[in-house]
């Protein structure tokens, strides 16, 4: 198993490297691995980490701030927050049912087999049952 | 005066040399597995036969180029010539480095890509110098306390006193009863001081730690370790200018200096065997090949120019340690600092010699 608490990007990915980071901490924090009140490291250790510039990191923790999982205060860096559950959007619900369809679509023509497809989408509801 | 000068100086430097043999021998051994002389390599390439070859003919050269060094330090000493002693010092450190390019040079055609995925740690780094501020203010303290003693004994001080000594133990460097001649070292030796601190403070403030997949204690945080053996450094000069400085009262230092500083390299090989039996090891299971760093970053092999890279601190990939990336501005003003202090110091001790 993966460990919990890391981030991972590539580099070579098409996708600018603040969307990857904003997903892979969204991830991480909807898997619950932190609770509200901790502390994320601060802009300058992940850019360092990451080899990617400042701005990057910033503008991701601002992205995530402005979903509210986040609190930026200068000083104390970002913390997470206690999210409330937003209401849900009918327009998102059908938005993600598709956008997930259409993924399971590219992975078996990428030559995903479906059993394991449903292995991981059973195990991932798994961990969206726990409270 | 010292009885049999040359022969201990002849033993002490044949010490010097070897111990510095030693480390450049084992340097290319204590990188981070997946690179060998900077270069990207697949996990395992620095067990095989090709491996061996090029490590064999940097070997031979480290070799030579120690000997050359050896036999121009002794000419120095025997011919009285400080040109030579100069040649030597720089031969041993201008020799190896030409030595390990010339190896990365011959591990460049067995480079392989380097992976594009970087990983990083979401947990918040501890970012404390070792110690705290007690243990960090501690060496200046040091020298305060030697310049009080001084001070109160300011009467005692000839007006012209040796500061140098040659290798028959006779004096041949003289300084005067004045401000500057007295506490000259003592604000060398916290010059030098602040500026291994201000190393230590941004190497634990700001190097890239490459995750292993292996959970790390707190002893082990390479960054930790390396702020915490510069401190063992900042202790080491400030006892060093200290005694310099109480010299005038104290007279030839005698052969007190040469077992400090061959009590230094015993526990230095003891660190350096810890370390590469260690925290070097972790390294090891790495998943991808190599640091995440393009080869192409690595100039000569031995300085790291990535421009895209926010990192100012960077794993070395020769032995162990960090280094600057020079693409950014502060990495020079740090070379520079580092660079003044030293050659002011060689500057006052020709000077002095020649007074």
């Amino acid at each position: 198993m993966a460990h919990p608490r890391i981030l991972r990007i590539d580099l070579a990915s098409p996708r600018p490297v603040y969307e990857q980071i904003v997903s892979g901490l969204r991830a991480v924090l909807v898997a619950g691995e932190f609770t509200p009140g901790e502390q994320l490291p601060t802009v300058r250790q992940l850019a360092t980490d990451l080899g990617v510039h400042h701005n990057t990191v910033a503008e991701s923790y601002r992205v995530l701030a402005e979903e509210g999982w986040l609190d930026l205060r200068r000083g104390r860096g970002a913390v997470v927050r206690q999210r409330a559950e937003p209401r849900p959007i009918t327009a998102a619900k059908h938005g993600f049912s598709r956008h997930l369809e259409e993924l399971v679509a590219k992975a078996i023509t990428d030559g995903v087999p479906r059993a394991a497809l449903a292995g991981h989408m059973s195990a991932l509801a798994k961990k969206l049952a726990k409270p | 005066m010292i009885p049999y000068p040359q022969l201990i100086f002849g033993a002490f430097m044949f010490a010097v040399i070897a111990f510095c043999g030693w480390i450049f021998w084992m340097l290319p051994l204590w990188s981070r597995h997946g690179t060998f002389f900077s270069v990207t390599v697949v996990p395992g390439f620095r067990n095989s036969p090709e491996a061996a070859r090029i490590l064999r003919g940097y070997r031979t050269e480290i070799l030579v180029h120690l000997a050359v060094a050896f036999a121009l330090v002794i000419a120095g000493a025997m011919r009285r010539e400080v040109v030579f002693l100069v040649l030597g010092v720089l031969w041993l450190t201008v020799g190896p480095l030409i030595a390990i390019s010339r190896g990365h040079a011959r591990a460049m055609p067995h480079a392989v890509a380097h992976s594009t995925i970087r990983e990083a740690s979401l947990v918040p780094r501890r970012t404390k110098l070792p110690g705290g501020w007690l243990l960090q203010v501690t060496p200046f303290a040091i020298l305060l306390l030697a310049g009080a003693y001084v001070s109160a004994h300011w009467s005692q001080i000839p007006d012209r006193f040796p500061v140098h000594w040659g290798i028959d133990g006779r004096p041949n460097g003289w300084s005067v009863r004045t401000p500057m001649g007295v506490y000259g070292p003592l604000f060398f030796g916290a010059g030098l001081v602040a500026l291994i601190s201000l190393l230590g403070y941004g190497i634990s403030h700001s190097a890239r730690w490459i995750r292993t997949p292996a959970p790390r204690s707190d002893s082990v945080d390479p960054a930790h370790r390396i702020a915490l053996v510069l401190v063992g450094v900042e202790f080491f000069i400030a006892a060093m200018f200290s005694l310099v400085v109480l010299l005038p009262l104290t007279g030839s230092p005698g052969v007190a200096p040469i077992l400090i500083l061959a009590l230094g390299m015993i526990v230095c090989i003891a660190i350096l065997l810890r370390w590469q039996s260690q925290g070097l090891a972790a390294s090891a299971s790495l998943s991808h090949p190599g640091d995440g760093m393009p080869d192409s970053c690595w100039k000569l092999g031995l300085f790291y120019y990535n421009p895209d890279d926010s990192a100012l601190f960077v794993e070395k990939r020769i032995g162990f340690g960090y280094t600057t990336n020079f693409a950014r501005p502060s990495a020079w003003i740090i070379l520079a600092v580092a660079l003044i202090l030293p050659l002011a110091l060689a500057a006052l001790t020709i000077v002095n010699h020649h007074r």
